[in-house]
């Protein structure tokens, strides 16, 4: 019995969980199941063997080229002016043929039309490599490449136009500058991010005038500096940041009169501008061990799937739909918060999710929370999300946000609670829930779950399952599971819907088809196709008035 | 979110159901009745501006999960605090040895932080002597030892309330004023980050 209450929750093996590679450590499915480690050094290897493969395509096409169509690339030029050529002999020709070749015509435009089309897309091709490795292969003969630049110009502007957002995101211009690259999804984000904020930046700044270029221009020498203390320790960088963020502000303040507020504003815009910058190469560093502390964290969240929200005291009623709408709220929240760069971003999300959290318990409650609820109720939100790299992004709030927000205002306040949140969860014990240490040690090696104790009225597995999902408090996942089953079935009766119709629509089309056929067969047998054969084709036939010509004349013979 | 500005953080301490959050709360509502803190959908946190002279002071007031389950975390809490006010029940002596635990915990941690010790629930020895556990006499010569202000107050009438935070208010500003040159006073910049910076949760 005890082993099948078990079971009965999302069970995942402790083998499923660590790095694929065997190393030990924990995996994540964003990166394939691999730890961070094994992963950086795939994807480096995979881009290694990406570029390659570009060469490779790149040099085929070259060859392909030079064989096909006798003249290579040098001649690019001259191909083209064949081309044209051909066009205009078409269009003689064209105007030169009577009607009745019509519709020859047009099929020699589609001629001309379609190597044109082949050609973009090969040279499009090619330059999509190209791009890949951010040089022209030196075994291209430099013709080519000429023309080719100045065709690929023209391509590019024609097809940015088209593919823009797509193609933004594919060039990996990014990754070749910064040199660091930790994974693709994150690199492509950054590259977006850095150029927003640097263009929020200077927008911010435009309308400073003389401060504006001065912020700038400390900002850009900041960030270029920190650029050669990548080997310094969190520690040090968290330093060299905060005196930059006070030295700047004691220098606004002095230099240009500022109101504390209006330099509170700048300080917030070159935090989010230095944070974006900077969030590559600060976070999470390699030089601290925040990275096994966020494994740790995760791996006892994961430990403590089985604490219940009764088990907390806390003040939420999940069966009320509004309540665990704001509950799942909540839990994106504190998970969308490693998605964000800037501190501040960062401190909003928990600030967010705070809030959810507060209106859960007050529509439970129907009166305003206060710690004493809001405490516990956020603890089990962190256990529920258990977000990724929780501690390294406390970690990193902690060393590079402007400390004035951290220490006094609301989103410290809530970040001070998130921060007692994890030092609970990591200190949790048997005391702390309200549980004898025998019962806490059994939880916890998973030998029986709280969520169903023995007979609490629920049946064992056999059969009477269903009846038991529906009247014992369900597990939010599976409400939610259940919930999401109505719509899906909905969607699975429309979409055989679909397909009635559409195999109606087929049958139709088909009997279209036929009956078409059998009225041009009908009519076909009803004016049989005659071939008259030709009129006798004798010179001056159908010229009436050959009777007024002269006769013709006949050969005399001249005698002598 | 709020853009308010706060000049200090005020930590409230003391066991569960002393009226730490009621205390908050009368004190805030009491006074404004309209205001950027009528937003906050929870009592948990309150950024209050005071007048205190020609000037406006902005406490930032956080209210703190009193339960001994989190006793290990107040720590994290009171981190940075320029105030702290001690509440403990005037009907539960209990609440008093909890009160001094606190007490104890901030002169250890935190030395820039003032204590305030707040007795709660006066209307109801106001109402009936005998209720009283904790004598006031008591805890004027601890407040004195401690170095600490001392008030008895009442959410229910609002008795001592505003006095308590006024003056609690007013002990920053002048510490302000003392500190830092005027022309910084206000920013919070001005207190550079400090060793508890860096630990935040995995140190205590």
């Amino acid at each position: 019995m005890s082993q099948r209450t078990e079971r009965r929750g999302i069970h995942v093996d402790q083998s499923e969980l660590l790095c694929k590679k065997g190393c030990g450590y924990y995996g994540n499915a964003a990166w394939q199941g691999l730890c961070s480690k094994c992963w950086r050094e795939e994807y480096q290897r995979a881009r290694q063997k990406q570029i390659q493969e570009d060469w490779a395509l790149a040099e085929k096409l070259q060859r392909e080229e030079e064989g096909a169509s006798l003249a290579p690339f040098s001649k690019f030029e001259e191909k083209k002016t064949n081309e044209k050529m051909r066009k205009v002999t078409t269009v003689k020709k064209f105007f030169s043929s009577s009607t009745r070749h019509g519709p020859q015509k047009s099929c020699s435009v589609v001629t001309f039309v379609f190597p044109s089309i082949a050609c973009t897309l090969r040279s499009l091709c090619i330059l999509i490599s190209m791009q890949h490795t951010r040089a022209l292969p030196p075994s291209l003969p430099p013709m080519w490449s000429a023309g080719l630049v100045e065709r690929e110009d023209r391509t590019l502007r024609d097809w940015r136009g088209i593919f823009s957002p797509s193609w933004e995101m594919g060039s990996p211009t990014e990754d070749s500058q910064e040199g660091k690259s930790p994974s693709p999804s994150i690199s492509r984000q950054a590259s977006m991010e850095t150029d927003r904020a640097s263009k929020e930046f200077l927008e911010f700044l435009k309308s400073m005038h003389r401060p504006g270029r001065e912020i700038h221009k400390q900002c850009r020498a900041f960030i270029d500096g920190m650029a050669n203390k990548k080997d310094l320790g969190a520690e040090e960088l968290s330093e060299c940041v905060q005196d930059f963020y006070q030295n700047l502000s004691d220098r606004l303040m002095s230099h240009f009169k500022g109101s504390s507020e209006s330099v509170e504003r700048v300080m917030d815009q070159v935090e989010k501008y230095i944070m974006t910058r900077l969030y590559k190469s600060v976070f999470c560093p390699e030089t601290t061990d925040d990275e096994k502390k966020d494994l740790a964290t995760q791996h006892r969240i994961r430990a403590l799937h089985w604490v219940t929200i009764e088990m907390l005291c806390v003040a939420m009623d999940e069966e009320i739909p509004e309540v665990s709408d704001n509950v799942v709220k909540a839990i994106t929240d504190v998970i969308e918060m490693d998605s964000k760069r800037v501190p501040q971003d960062k401190l909003a999300c928990i600030t967010q999710c705070s809030k959810h959290i507060f209106t859960a318990i007050k529509i439970t409650r129907d009166e305003p929370a206060s710690a004493d609820d809001f405490l516990p109720a956020l603890i089990y939100i962190v256990l529920k999300a258990n977000p990724p790299r929780l501690q390294s992004n406390i970690q990193y709030i902690t060393r590079f946000c402007n400390p004035s927000r951290i220490m006094t205002g609301e989103d410290g306040y809530y970040f001070t609670n998130l921060c007692c949140a994890v030092a609970f969860i990591e200190k949790l014990d048997a005391q702390s829930l309200n549980l004898s240490t025998e019962e806490f040690e059994r939880y916890m090696s998973g030998q029986s779950s709280p969520r169903r104790p023995l007979g609490d009225g629920w049946a064992p597995e056999d059969g009477s399952a269903p009846q038991g999902a529906a009247a014992a408090p369900m597990n939010p996942v599976l409400a939610q599971l259940h919930r999401n089953l109505e719509p899906l079935s909905g969607l699975s009766v429309r979409q055989d819907r679909l397909m009635e119709r559409a195999r109606g629509l087929q049958e139709e089309l088909v009997s279209w088809e036929e009956g078409v056929r059998r009225e041009v067969q009908d009519i076909l047998e009803r004016y049989p196709l005659e071939i008259r054969p030709p009129p006798p084709s004798a010179i001056d036939t159908e010229n009436a008035e050959s009777d007024r010509l002269p006769p013709p004349l006949t050969p005399q013979v001249f005698a002598g | 979110m709020s853009a308010m500005r706060v000049d200090t953080k005020v930590v409230m301490l003391g066991k569960e159901s002393v009226g730490k959050t009621s205390l908050v709360e009368r004190y805030v509502h009491h006074r404004f009745l309209v205001g950027p803190y009528q937003n906050t959908i929870g009592a948990a946190f309150v950024a209050k501006p005071i007048h205190v002279g020609e000037k406006v002071v902005t406490l930032g007031i956080w209210d703190t999960a009193g339960s001994e389950r989190y006793e290990a975390m107040s720590r994290i809490y009171y981190r940075g605090a320029r105030a702290a006010v001690v509440c403990y029940d005037l009907t539960d002596s209990s609440s008093f040895q909890r009160a001094r635990f606190w007490v104890k915990e901030l002169q250890n941690c935190e030395e820039h932080c003032k204590i305030y010790l707040c007795g709660t629930k006066n209307d109801l020895v106001q109402a009936d002597k005998s209720v009283r556990q904790i004598d006031f006499h008591d805890t004027q010569d601890f407040a004195e030892e401690i170095g600490a202000q001392h008030f008895e107050t009442s959410s229910k009438t609002g008795n001592n309330v505003d006095e308590l935070f006024q003056k609690v208010a007013e002990d920053f500003n002048d510490s302000v004023f003392q500190l830092i040159p005027p022309g910084e006073a206000g920013v919070d910049l001005g207190q550079k980050k400090d060793s508890y910076f860096y630990s935040c949760c995995h140190n205590n």
